[in-house]
């Protein structure tokens, strides 16, 4: 009795054992399948939980694409409709991508730049009070309000670099330290400056420099184009030639994999270090200023832009793999902005989002685990045969 | 029930690439000393794993005690009583040698006669009452971090006494130790044998396994070769199924033809981090066309002259002169530039970048010149074209060829991979540290006609080791370090090995 129930348990694991290794188990398709397994499974694990909250989850998951512009919804007001949501979905967007690049630049040189949300604030605060307020035209002021993102953003992570390699201080330490004193620095200088005494915030920029196009007439739309977005997509290209195809790149992820080895086949170490730093620096400078000077046009005090650490999940969840960080932050950010239309209209909380953003992030941190299942059950499979 | 103790049957194990196990059968008998032969990636320790419980074959079955079973984990081997030393020890520093042999199966009695507590003088009246019983000499109350390593692998074999393993499988258990705890070692195991234990013993060093073993099974790429009667067989014998093919024991070397002095260290000063001086005033120079062998107990400072020599440590006082040129203050990349190739001792950590890919590797010393890369920018065909030649010229072996993370490779061929680009940067100085280490015969005497080889096209060849064997067979001149310091440097034709022995324990004074 005991022995055929044993054999009947051995049938059914042996049906989901084929289905896993026939889906899973091709190491070439491996960096693919497994994220998006990990995914169905936080969605459905995220369904359970809006089941049990009493709503629809179909419904609520359709809401949540309409909310950021991935699926059509009725007009609620003139001059919008799908495609405006969609840009003013790709403007979030744009911010997310530069920082996530940030944290997989450095990871790929074994370094954790925790402190992406401090590059983005002091590139953000620079370009503000340097160009935000000027009356410069757009073709001078736009240029400039990247390009000073890009060197604030490096400086402060070049900084960071610098401490490691001059006095051997941990990257997790000064980078948690800066983002206080940056955070507490610029919220002390907005107070007494530059803050809008409505809003509490850091007055509104100039339209001229801002990142995002807002409000242009398009047809009988209005929409934010956000100019950020190119800007990013060729980011993406270039940190994947600079990884993949250049000296620096190999140096970088030598140093990554091994100081030791690396040392020993001649290559500066701390040069390295700081370098990358720069480099990881200067894509948070960009995330900053495409953020408080493109989705954004003013900076709220005494807080940290949430981007900045959430980009340390999207950059893991896409393996620190520049392409796969557009589609990890397109999924990040689409529950992250598309919530708040979800919970009007299907009465889900917001929190929900969070949840199901924490579960997805969570699982796919279980990445490592479910290939060692499936190279377990590939085993079992053979030895069977 | 079988007269045998261990069974196993037409065993098969494949990796990715690569077949580890090919249709292997063997018997062991109760009380018998069974040695394991072959080469690297012959499959001998994925053979012993299988038994020990970390893989499970592809095909075949186990018997153990006539009965068969399923060896799904380490832990389930232990209750089988297989016990295993590895090569590299796994021992908790900061504890005592009981509280390493206890861990996971402590003594408990109850303090007050209600809470449960580790009963550490028990567990030291034991392990003590254990090693007398085997004659196997430790101190339970001592720290793993204060004793030797020989001392630490006599707690490991402890270990497995105190898990009542009746079935021991050594891997490579000489490797790490000298001549004369070598000596004790197998002692031991024949002590072992005497007490009813069973013995696997996994190693390629013929010597040891014409002394204690009583039977050797060759593989030779995953196929079981041969079981031989060690008594009625001989080292060259054994030595020649296991490579497939004939072996000479001494390098065949033609006179040495000194050229000009290419290395010339000065009154060289090495200090560690401690601030203690760990190389003393070291002078000696190698020319080219010679072989320069220090010879040395380890952690005598031999490692650290090589690395002042290759700039990964600073010199703190002295000169060192390539060429005629002093490069104590040069860059390690300068260095390399000017002349320099460095076979490390520590392969893994220094030699190779392991998530590298072969390719990747290979071209680690090169990466930034013309033709591998121009203004910035690699050529990865360029590193292909290499690694394909450098595989096809060295035989490097692999299981996805130049695409291969090279984690995944063998020891062996991990130095092949070193030893390949080392050589291929044609430089004027070779060091080689170690270079042997832990690799089997076909692989040293590859090895050391390399290294002669280098010598007799005109390179100066510094070599580090701890075997002996390897530098009476190599050294065109001798130098013996002892506590940081040069003893003696001779003709390598004028000393004997014993005397080498004797400068290397400090007993023999400077003459």
């Amino acid at each position: 009795m005991a022995d055929k129930m044993e054999k009947n348990t051995k049938k059914k694991s042996n049906v989901f054992r084929h289905i896993v290794t026939a889906t899973l188990g091709n190491p070439k398709t491996q960096g693919i399948a497994i994220p998006i397994f990990t995914i169905l499974i936080a969605l459905i694990v995220g369904a359970v939980i809006m089941a049990a909250v009493g709503s629809n989850p179909f419904q609520a998951y359709y809401n949540l694409l309409q909310g950021c512009g991935l699926a059509p919804k009725e007009s609620y007001a003139t001059y919008r409709s799908m495609l405006t949501d969609f840009m003013n979905f790709l403007s979030y967007l744009t911010p997310m991508i530069f920082a996530a690049l940030a944290v997989a630049v450095a990871l790929r040189a074994g370094l954790f730049n925790i402190g992406v949300s401090g590059q983005m604030l002091a590139a953000g605060f620079t370009a503000t009070i340097l160009v935000g307020y000027s009356p410069l035209p757009a073709v001078l002021s736009k240029p400039l309000v990247i390009l000073i993102g890009l060197v604030a953003g490096a400086l402060v992570g070049g900084l960071i670099g610098f401490l490691k390699y001059r006095f051997n201080i941990n990257e997790v330490v000064s980078s948690i330290m800066l983002n206080y004193i940056l955070q507490y620095v610029c919220s002390f200088l907005i107070n007494t400056y530059f803050v809008d005494p409505i809003s509490r915030q850091s007055k509104a920029i100039n339209p001229q420099a801002r990142l995002t196009l807002v409000d242009t007439p398009v047809g009988n739309l209005k929409m934010d184009i956000p100019l950020g977005i190119i800007l990013a997509l060729i980011a993406v290209v270039l940190v994947r030639f600079l990884m993949e195809k250049t000296k620096m790149g190999y140096e970088m992820k030598a140093v990554g994999f091994s100081g030791s080895a690396s040392r020993y086949a001649g290559i500066n170490v701390g040069k390295n270090i700081v370098r990358t730093m720069l480099i990881s620096g200067a894509l948070s400078g960009l995330a900053g200023v495409t953020y408080y000077l493109g989705y954004f046009a003013s900076i709220r005090p005494r807080t940290l832009a949430d981007t900045g650490f959430d980009a340390i999940a999207v950059a893991l969840l896409g393996n620190s793999n520049p392409v796969g960080i557009i589609f990890s932050s397109l999924l990040v950010t689409s529950i992250d902005k598309g919530s708040t239309y979800m919970s009007s209209a299907s009465g889900v909380q917001a929190e929900v989002a969070s949840v199901i953003t924490g579960v997805i992030l969570l699982f796919s941190a279980c990445g490592a685990y479910v290939r060692y299942r499936v190279a377990k059950m590939k085993d079992a499979k053979e030895e069977q045969k | 029930m079988s007269d045998y103790i261990v069974e196993m049957r037409h065993i098969t194990k494949r990796f990715p690439g690569i077949v580890a196990n090919d249709d292997v059968s063997i018997q062991i008998k109760k009380g018998e000393i069974y040695a394991l032969l072959g080469e690297n990636g012959a499959g001998k320790s994925t053979l012993m794993s299988m038994l020990f419980g970390m893989y499970e074959p592809d095909e075949g079955e186990i018997y153990i005690r006539g009965e068969k079973v399923q060896i799904s984990s380490p832990n389930h081997a232990t209750k089988l009583n297989i016990g295993m030393v590895h090569q590299h020890f796994k021992l908790v520093q900061n504890y005592t040698i009981a509280e390493n042999i206890i861990m996971g199966m402590e003594p408990i009695k109850k303090t007050l006669g209600l809470f449960p507590t580790v009963d550490i003088k028990k567990a030291n009246e034991d392990i003590r009452a254990l090693s007398q019983k085997y004659g196997l000499e430790v101190e339970p109350t001592d720290l793993i971090e204060n004793i030797n390593v020989s001392t630490q692998q006599r707690v490991e074999i402890l270990k497995m006494l105190y898990r009542e393993a009746e079935i021991l499988i050594f891997d490579e258990p000489t490797a790490v130790l000298t001549p004369q705890e070598i000596e004790f070692l197998l002692n031991i195991i024949r002590g072992l044998r005497d007490n009813g234990k069973t013995i696997i013993l996994i190693t390629h060093k013929l010597e040891e396994i014409k002394q204690v073993a009583d039977r050797c099974a060759i593989l030779n790429r995953g196929k079981l070769i041969d079981v031989l009667d060690v008594k009625s067989t001989t080292t060259k014998n054994m030595a020649n199924l296991m490579v497939g093919r004939e072996v000479s024991f001494t390098v065949d070397k033609k006179e040495p033809h000194f050229g000009k002095e290419i290395l010339k260290v000065e009154d060289l000063t090495v200090k560690n981090r401690d601030n203690f001086e760990v190389v003393k005033h070291v002078s000696f120079s190698v020319h080219a066309g010679e072989v320069f062998a220090i010879a040395g107990v380890a952690g005598n400072g031999q490692v650290e002259v090589a690395d002042a020599i290759a700039g990964l440590a600073d010199a703190a006082g002295g000169k060192i002169m390539l060429n005629g040129v002093d490069i104590t203050q040069y860059s390690i990349r300068k260095r390399t530039m000017e002349g320099i190739s460095y076979i490390p001792e520590d392969r893994q950590n220094y030699g190779l970048v392991m998530d590298f890919t072969l390719s990747e590797n290979l071209g680690l010393k090169e990466y930034y010149k013309e033709p591998f890369s121009r203004k910035g920018i690699l050529n990865k065909k360029e590193f292909d074209a290499y690694a394909d030649k450098l595989i096809e010229k060295y035989d490097i072996r692999s299981g996805q060829g130049k695409k291969t993370v090279v984690r995944s490779m063998s020891g062996g061929n991990q130095q092949k991979a070193i030893i390949a680009r080392e050589i291929e940067l044609d430089s004027p100085l070779m060091i080689f540290v170690q270079p042997t280490r832990g690799l089997d015969i076909g692989a040293i005497e590859n090895i050391h006609r390399q290294i002669i080889g280098e010598r007799d096209k005109g390179k100066a060849v510094l070599l580090i080791s701890l075997e002996l064997d390897e530098i009476m067979n190599c050294a065109d001149t001798i130098g013996v370090i002892y506590n940081g310091e040069i003893q003696k440097i001779a003709d390598a034709k004028t000393l004997t090995t014993n005397e080498v022995g004797e400068f290397m324990m400090g007993v023999k004074q400077h003459g």
